[in-house]
């Protein structure tokens, strides 16, 4: 296990007051809020500075981290001594809201799990109570194929889940789940009894399943429409020609570009994009690429072009 | 031979088939009725219907909802501070979208 140093987590002097622990606190949150900073890793790094200021802003908690001494390097390997947290007690009260299950090894192993409410109100529920289970929210990654033709797609989720001593642990639950046809990024699936188990009669909540799209290397994806850049030949864009595309669907459909198509001029194939009541359209973006001269032959063919034109493509810039 | 038969659990697309109550919202989003109330009054949320009893959010509003709760939470925004940080977002999500589309390799 690694130690983490929380004070140069929140970029603070051990030192630091409260006010200035909260300060830095707020600055790198509102920075790496995964809802506001969409960059690869800002979730982790706001799990990160979550984690260090659920310690620092508690004043036992903090007692406890600095009677470890100031000499642990973040990432250093590390066992907690025994005893270490002999005499301070914890009011462990809802950490990290939405992120529950998140905390580090480290964190873990100092202060145990959070403790996580059922419900959503806290409190502990008296015998015989009845009420619906909590509804949990997960991400899901599938391929915008999956959104043309639907799918029947296995997923494993880590949930975590809580014993009847109340001990907390990640465990891996698997589902198979439909994925329907026409379903858009950032859309829900709502899977209806898959949350967390109700008390009494009062049934399991509800899954939530949001939806993204794998990264795709030829398709760009806006709602329900759908892009793709066509790399053209100076040639074909000047002469005209037929091509064939491949649609995220899977199949092939033949395209005709005009004469005279320019780079950027989108085609739009109607109710190509991602199918649903009212169908998105797949643009083709037109890409007109250069290719070098090396041979003598290719260069002739580029001197060729240029007595064949009087084309002065700078003359706006009167150079 | 046997054949496994495996039961495909399907759900509904929250966006384009449900509405949702407030109580469902509040569920949801772990966001009490009275924030989500909050939300209606600052024009975060617009749902359907007269009184917060008959409210009906469309699937649209889970999304908002969700994020609203989370600035809330995380970043103890007031519901004013929420709702401009959405309209930004909103907006970069434009800004975004507009890039996309016109992107060329």
């Amino acid at each position: 296990m690694k130690f983490r140093d929380y004070y140069e987590t929140l970029g603070v002097a051990r030192g630091a007051t409260e006010a200035e622990i909260k300060a830095a606190y707020r600055k790198l949150a509102r920075k790496y809020h995964p809802d506001v900073n969409k960059e690869a890793g800002a979730e982790e790094q706001f799990k990160e500075v979550g984690e260090a200021y659920a310690v620092l802003k508690d004043t036992e908690k903090r007692a406890a981290y600095d009677r470890m001494g100031a000499n642990w390097k973040n990432g250093q390997d590390f066992t907690p001594p025994p005893n270490w947290n002999e005499g301070f007690e914890y009011s462990d009260s809802n950490f990290g809201g939405g992120y529950e299950g998140d905390q580090s090894e480290f964190f873990e192993s100092l202060f145990g799990r959070g403790r996580h409410t059922q419900g959503g109100r806290g409190g502990n529920p008296r015998q015989g109570m009845n009420f619906k289970g909590q509804d949990h929210h997960a991400k899901i990654l599938i391929d915008l194929a999956d959104a043309y033709n639907g799918a029947q797609r296995t997923i494993a989720l880590h949930m975590p889940t809580q014993d009847a001593n109340g001990h907390v642990s990640t465990q891996e639950r698997k589902l198979d789940v439909s994925i329907p046809k026409g379903i858009k990024a950032g859309q829900n699936l709502r899977l209806a009894g898959q949350g967390g188990p109700g008390m009494g009669s009062g049934g399991a909540g509800d899954l939530y399943l949001e939806i993204d799209f794998h990264p795709n290397p030829i398709y760009r994806v806006d709602g329900k429409d759908v892009y793709l850049d066509l790399p053209l030949a100076p040639w074909e864009a000047a002469l005209g020609t037929t091509v064939n595309i491949p649609t995220p669907a899977g199949s092939t459909l033949e395209l005709k570009i005009p004469a005279g198509t320019a780079t950027g001029r989108k085609m739009r194939l109607k109710e190509k994009g991602i199918p649903s009541k009212e169908a998105g359209d797949l643009y083709v973006v037109p890409n007109i690429v250069l290719p070098g001269a090396e041979t003598d032959a290719q260069k002739e063919a580029y001197q060729a072009l240029e007595k064949a034109f009087d084309f002065k493509p700078r003359n706006h810039l009167k150079g | 031979m046997t054949q496994t038969q495996i039961t495909w659990i399907t759900g509904s697309v929250v966006e384009e088939e449900v509405h949702m109550s407030i109580v469902e919202i509040s569920r949801a989003t772990r966001a009490p009725e009275d924030l989500i109330m909050s939300w209606v009054s600052e024009g975060v949320l617009s749902p359907a219907g007269s009184s917060p009893e008959d409210w009906r959010f469309s699937g649209e509003s889970l999304k908002r909802a969700k994020t609203a709760a989370h600035l809330t939470h995380d970043l103890e925004l007031n519901t004013p501070g929420v709702a401009l940080a959405l309209d930004l977002l909103d907006e970069i999500s434009r800004l975004r979208n507009q890039i996309l589309r016109e992107k060329i390799i």
